[in-house]
């Protein structure tokens, strides 16, 4: 039972130096995808929504403190998207949601409203273009971080039960 | 009463949660500037620091053929340089003794390698492995041979973390090394552009832009950037300026901190907010 709870955080770790050290060599005009929510939105489905919600929650809080982020950016980012990824486990659903291509597009989806909500109260202000915001600072890192989740697909880690 | 709490909670849980977390980093969001979390904040990535550093490291070493040629052809441009300046620095400290002005050529920099990076869009921070152990404060530039990177912002024992350039936080008054207007630069999530300079001010494409002297945070001219782009904003009054920073910050792993030590009594005048903290 313990494991069930601590498990998530040492992935976190581990995921996380991978996420700050070796990604941004895989930059491409700046712009990474981001790891975190995608071990967020697994754990998410595959677990429940309560769960991912505290889990997102978790995350976030970890990564503003470690990054010198704007604090309470990404904690609050990271809550709604666990929150949202959470709308697609279930018994019967996680399965096909975490070994199917599904999982890609959910992964876009809830890293779409992650990026939308830390933009939002990280970089917005009144001279900026809301088109331009969703569409480069959302759209553009979200599709990477979609991509870059199809590997996880067929990862051999995914198919044991971490 | 209990059994319809305990239902309503049953059905509800989810959003229940959902509202308190995000309460909760709300709070949290206005409380970046308190001295707890500021310090919560120093333990948690001084610590993560130290795991992230031996990992950079290992890869560092790879990195060291390709980085010592482009030292040793950085190092040779430079040694040309100094050779014209040696000349001009005796005309300028000869010229500086008639005019009676204090010599502000000799800084002093801290040496420091990038631990970790964090390459958000909009908050581009980087972790360094200086910190208030090697006297690194809030507020000092980070530079390279290039020119400015960014700004300390937070600092542990061993690590600070440094808001680069193309952070949305991040803002320095600049100038054009040609004309001389003033101007504040920052970062907008996709462009750096500066801002609050009147459209006829004279100002060109391809100027060099350098930090301000009045900048209560870095008053000495460090190399930003060259202006990319000049036009009308939308109100007509103020100018659109786009610069091309002169620092590609993909790719630094060494860098210096800037140690510099400010008048005492300009702090106590001026409205500096990373030493007002201190």
């Amino acid at each position: 039972m313990k494991w069930y709870y601590i498990s998530p955080f040492i992935v976190f770790f581990v995921v996380l130096l991978v996420q700050i050290s070796i990604i941004p060599l895989l930059s491409i005009s700046g712009i990474i995808p981001d790891l975190i929510l995608i071990t967020l939105v697994y754990y998410s489905i595959s677990r429940n929504q309560l769960y991912g919600t505290v889990l997102g929650a978790s995350y976030g809080l970890l990564i503003d403190l470690i990054t010198g982020n704007l604090l309470g950016s990404s904690m609050l980012a990271k809550t709604i998207a666990g929150f949202a990824a959470g709308y697609f486990s279930g018994e019967t659903k996680k399965d096909i949601n975490t070994s199917t291509y599904n999982f890609s597009f959910i992964v876009l989806m809830c890293a779409m409203i992650n990026d939308v909500v830390f933009s939002f109260f990280s970089a917005f202000d009144i001279q900026t273009n809301m088109v331009t915001l969703l569409f480069e600072q959302a759209l553009i890192p979200s599709l990477y971080t979609a991509v870059v989740s199809v590997l996880f697909i067929f990862s051999p880690f995914r198919r044991r039960k971490i | 009463m209990f059994r319809f709490i305990s239902k309503v909670w049953a059905r509800f849980k989810e959003y229940f949660v959902l509202v308190i977390l995000i309460l909760f980093s709300l709070i949290i969001l206005s409380q970046n500037q308190n001295q707890n979390v500021q310090k919560l904040r120093a333990i948690a990535f001084g610590s993560f620091a130290s795991v992230t550093s031996l990992l950079t490291d290992l890869f560092s070493v790879t990195n060291l053929k390709r980085e010592n040629e482009e030292l040793r052809r950085t190092n040779a441009k430079l040694m040309m340089q100094i050779s014209k300046l040696r000349s001009y620095g005796i005309v300028n400290s000869e010229l500086k003794s008639l005019l009676e002005l204090k010599d502000t050529s000799s800084l002093p920099f801290i040496p420091s390698t990038v631990v970790s990076r964090s390459l958000s869009m909009t908050q581009n921070t980087i972790t360094l492995n200086a910190g208030s152990n090697d006297n690194v404060l809030p507020g000092m530039p980070v530079i390279n041979d290039q020119g400015l990177i960014g700004i300390i912002h937070s600092v542990s024992d061993d690590y600070s973390i440094a808001r680069t350039i193309n952070n949305v936080d991040f803002k320095l008054t600049v100038m054009d090394e040609r004309s001389r207007v003033n101007g504040i630069l920052k970062w907008t999530g996709e462009e750096l552009v500066i801002i609050n300079i009147p459209f006829t001010f004279d100002v060109e494409i391809g100027d060099r832009i350098v930090s301000s002297e009045i900048s209560s945070i870095v008053p000495i001219p460090i190399p930003v950037g060259i202006v990319s782009e000049f036009k009308a904003g939308e109100s007509g009054v103020f100018s659109y300026i786009k610069v091309k920073p002169f620092v590609d910050l993909t790719p630094i792993e060494n860098v210096f901190i800037l140690a510099q030590v400010r008048s005492k009594q300009i702090d106590d005048l001026e409205l500096n907010f990373y030493r007002r903290n201190k």
